[in-house]
């Protein structure tokens, strides 16, 4: 915080000669509580776990199955994208306009979500028919058509997301760094060939839904305004009998590789991509809570140092940021920005600047506390609602960090010390690991970027 | 892992001034608003406690004790549409310059201070206001407003901070517009194209050299003539003591001078008689697009609650005509977006004229003739005949549905944002509350009138991006 807050007084300074008034205090916080979550399983092993919520009638519903990208075949990618898409396409007993008109009768709307590790089934509905959507959930994942008829058109619409999406430069960044961090790993797969998607039949499909779609590969979360006594009865009349699904199968992570660098050219881009990052320890570790700290003073807050330096001193980039992205296995750090073609060596240089200077000298203890607070107080706005409170419960269980990592989010927090954090920073983002993307035009970006190309 | 999705939301951003690194976290983070339904009855019932100060502020709080959270959020009444004619994208830069000082706190010391706080925070720049707003624990809501009120009284800015949100600002139009397969598609295509009279009809993100030729005398006169507080509105919800509240705003924002403020602008728009056609080669898009736009009616007419409920049962969500004919049977398209105020903002947040958008990505081997030909088959069907009773119902739910989200998104601020509009454009914060009366009074007649004069093809605007090499990469590449 010193160095910028210095600066911004002595810009003051020459502009205005009367003494600054320092802002009120605060007030004393409000205590916290998580809103307590009932947790049953049921006879098939589908662990249950419904947190009564809020006071606006609604109720959300998420259905969260081990059926994601993770457990696609080489040559799969996106099959489990497939399998979720066509499952929007009706059940053995209605049809895919029925069921979409029934989830809007009830205020929602059916979503799927493909993601690295799970897809999501999920709703939010008027409170009265809670228990309704639970049933109507429960058929569409326990007995979709994945019609023949609907699969060519289903494939045409992932083709086109796949073609529109790789004319994204970062998304072109994304790929690329994915590949560099997990080679031929799942989480290495961004995104298909054109004739990957064009070749999959409805015997993939059927067959990655059945290997993977199941009881006991599931979790159920309700939170929101309901009738506990109705609503548990509908699950477990809704769910009891669902049976299949294989033990979880997820392949070993590869070890990593070290430095790795790719420059993809986008000719005449106005500006240039840069992703830069490594793998790091994932939330079951204990030096977790310390990494989320690190990676918030260093990029991941508006207020951070690598923003306040390319964003706020340079005017290199309009939307720098750095994030921690988990799975179960590993979590990956990454700083990403789009900046000014003609800046982009220099942009390199101020990022790996910040990183180095936090490697070796520890933060000052009020920037820290300011990073600290803002963790805990973000922490509380994201589980003021129905769709937080169930993220942060399905984090808890994806990861196994145990039943108090919620109560105890906070305390962690506060109590990183400044060492800690150089620590961290030391020891995890090593820059000469990191791996780094650049895309943008060329000629005018390589003379630029080699003294990072190994 | 499909990342495509980036495509509908790019709108959004122009709206980030400040901290994007905080959108993540507003994606996923919403609230519960203690406006359940009154016993007995159906309908929302949000607290609404509305006051003005001597110099000219509306001030209203909104008091929901769900979570230890609150929200300010103070709004002026200066969107892009009237920014000068030789400095479109003057509205927004204007914003970010918002967060570069005022007497009490200089450089991101205001960002500091919010996010130090365990607060986040974000400006935004709309049609006809200018926003910005911070989510806070609620027990540090004294010296949030008390920042609040040091940039309306005395925002402090030189020649460096302007140097470096301009460079910020068009970066922001690169990444958004420039760089991006798609760029200003649909939100600055479509309001370009079908509105006639410049004040909705630039681009207000702005041209690049006008962006540069803005000077620091002409962000202070900016800031003079409207940063007023009788040409603005504050709103606090979240769980907080009101006679404390009302104590620091009088403290606080009871001392900024008011000003003299310039009439408003004529945004009138002349009834639109021919469809109008236009487009572009995108060189960074690999498939077609199409657009369409229609002129929505009068905010708050009897027309535009039924336009609502058209909105709903055309185009939101996979029960939707459209979504049914376009995707489902014919499979032309993967997704139906739409909505009126599309992109930046919803039906509720704005003044003037606007239109009602939507917008379909397809392959080329269906011509966006085709897919016009599709879309009229639906609504000239809705405009003879209306909705059918159970399309109609289902519309009133999916509507319930949708102003109960937009009230608890991002912890209160969805609400703030419904009580600003109406405080600002409305003099009136409790209209929030007769929203739900008004599309319950929609007749499927007056559905049928509605759809018959706004869904005429002569009021529509159709807009088509094909991917492509332009005339001028083409020359290039020849020589």
């Amino acid at each position: 915080m010193k160095p910028i807050f210095v600066f911004a007084l002595a810009l003051l300074a020459g502009m205005q000669q009367a003494a600054q008034q320092k802002p009120p205090a605060t007030g004393a916080p409000k205590d916290f509580v998580l809103p307590a979550a009932k947790r049953f399983t049921l006879a098939n092993g589908l662990p249950v776990t419904m947190v009564p919520f809020g006071q606006v009638p609604k109720a959300a519903i998420r259905l969260v199955v081990a059926a994601g990208n993770l457990y696609e075949n080489k040559d799969e990618v996106w099959l489990a994208d497939l399998t979720g898409n066509l499952m929007r396409e009706g059940t053995a007993s209605e049809t895919a306009d029925a069921v979409a008109r029934g989830f809007a009768a009830m205020g929602g709307e059916l979503g799927i979500n493909v993601g690295p590790d799970n897809t999501s089934i999920s709703t939010e509905v008027l409170s009265e028919r809670a228990a309704d959507a639970v049933r109507k959930l429960a058929d569409v994942a326990q007995r979709p058509r994945l019609p023949e008829s609907e699969i060519e058109r289903v494939k045409g619409n992932l083709l086109r997301n796949l073609a529109i999406s790789k004319s994204s430069p970062q998304a072109i960044a994304q790929e690329r760094f994915a590949q560099l961090l997990y080679g031929e790993h799942p989480y290495g797969r961004v995104f298909p060939t054109e004739a990957m998607v064009k070749g999959y039949t409805l015997n993939q499909v059927q067959t990655f839904y059945r290997a993977h779609y199941g009881a006991a590969r599931a979790r159920l979360y309700v939170a929101g305004v309901f009738d506990a006594a109705s609503l548990e009865s509908a699950i477990k009349q809704a769910f009891e009998g669902w049976t299949g699904g294989k033990a979880t199968d997820a392949p070993p992570l590869p070890p990593s590789s070290g430095r790795q660098f790719a420059l993809i050219d986008r000719a005449d881009a106005p500006q240039s991509t840069v992703m830069l990052g490594l793998r790091v320890p994932t939330a079951s570790h204990k030096d977790w809570v310390a990494l989320e700290v690190t990676d918030a003073l260093l990029g991941g807050a508006f207020g951070s140092r690598i923003t306040t330096n390319i964003r706020e001193l340079k005017g290199y980039t309009y939307s720098p940021y750095s994030q921690l992205d988990a799975h179960p296995a590993q979590a990956s750090w990454v700083e990403a920005a789009d900046v000014t073609t003609n800046v982009t060596g220099a942009s390199l240089k101020e990022i790996f600047l910040e990183i180095d200077k936090l490697r070796k000298e520890a933060p000052p203890a009020a920037e820290l506390r300011g990073i600290q607070n803002n963790l805990a107080g973000v922490f509380v706005v994201q589980n003021a609602s129905r769709t937080g409170v169930i993220g942060r419960l399905a984090f808890v269980d994806l990861h196994k960090v145990g039943p108090d990592y919620l109560s105890t989010y906070v305390k962690r927090v506060m109590a990183v010390t400044p060492e800690e954090v150089r620590r961290i920073a030391n020891e995890y983002l090593t820059p000469d690991k990191m791996s780094l993307v650049v895309v943008g035009d060329e000629k005018t970006v390589k003379s630029q970027v080699t003294q990072w190309a190994q | 892992m499909k990342l495509s999705l980036a495509i509908g939301t790019v709108a959004a951003v122009i709206a980030a001034a400040a901290p994007t690194d905080v959108a993540p976290s507003i994606a996923e983070a919403s609230q519960t608003p203690a406006a359940a339904p009154a016993a007995g009855g159906n309908r929302l019932r949000v607290p609404v406690d509305y006051y003005k100060l001597p110099n000219g502020l509306k001030v209203v709080l909104s008091r929901d004790t769900t979570s230890p959270t609150a929200c300010v959020a103070v709004y002026y009444n200066i969107g892009f549409r009237n920014e000068p004619k030789d400095r479109t994208g003057f509205a927004h830069l204007f914003e970010h310059m918002m967060f570069q000082g005022s007497a009490n706190l200089g450089k991101m010391a205001f960002i500091r201070l919010v996010e130090s706080n365990g607060g986040l925070l974000n400006g935004s720049t709309r049609f006809d206001f200018t926003n910005y707003f911070q989510v806070v624990p609620s027990h540090v809501l004294e010296p949030i407003l008390w920042a609040e009120a040091d940039r309306m009284r005395s925002l402090d800015i030189d020649i460096e901070n302007l140097k470096n949100q301009q460079e910020v600002v068009k970066n922001e139009v690169k990444v958004n517009v420039l760089n991006q397969p798609y760029g200003g598609f649909p939100w600055i295509d479509l309001p370009m194209s079908a509105n006639e009279n410049w004040f909705n009809a630039h681009n207000f993100y702005g041209d690049l050299a006008h962006l540069d030729a803005a000077t620091v005398d002409e962000v202070r006169a900016f800031f003079k003539t409207y940063y007023a507080p009788n040409n603005a509105v504050l709103v606090v919800t979240g769980d907080f003591s009101p006679d404390e509240v009302k104590g620091w705003v009088q403290k606080y924002f009871g001392n900024v001078p008011s000003a003299k403020l310039p009439g408003s602008p004529d945004l009138k728009e002349p009834r639109q008689e021919k469809e109008k056609r236009a487009g572009r080669t995108d060189p960074l898009a690999n498939r077609p697009a199409l657009g369409i736009a229609y002129h929505a009616p009068n905010r708050l007419t009897p027309e535009w609650y039924a336009f609502g409920l058209l909105d709903e049962a055309l185009a939101q969500g996979s029960d939707s005509l459209l979504y049914d004919e376009l995707v489902r049977k014919k499979g032309m398209t993967g997704s139906v977006a739409a909505g009126i105020n599309f992109g930046l903002g919803n039906m509720f947040d704005y003044s003037g004229p606007m239109l009602w958008i939507a917008q379909f990505f397809h392959d080329s081997s269906v011509s966006s003739d085709a897919l016009l030909a599709a879309i009229d088959g639906i609504v000239e069907k809705v405009r003879k005949d209306g909705l059918d009773q159970s399309a109609l119902d289902r519309a009133r739910v999916k509507m319930r549905s949708d102003l109960y989200a937009s009230l608890e998104q991002f912890a209160g601020f969805g609400r703030a944002n419904l009580l600003a509009s109406f405080a600002l454009f409305d003099d009136d914060p409790s209209k929030i509350n007769q929203l739900e009366d008004g599309f319950e009074k929609v007749t499927p007649a007056l559905i049928q009138k509605t759809a018959e004069e706004y869904l005429r093809p002569g009021n529509r605007t159709v807009y088509v991006v094909t991917p492509g090499k332009t005339a001028a990469q083409g020359d290039k590449e020849a020589r």
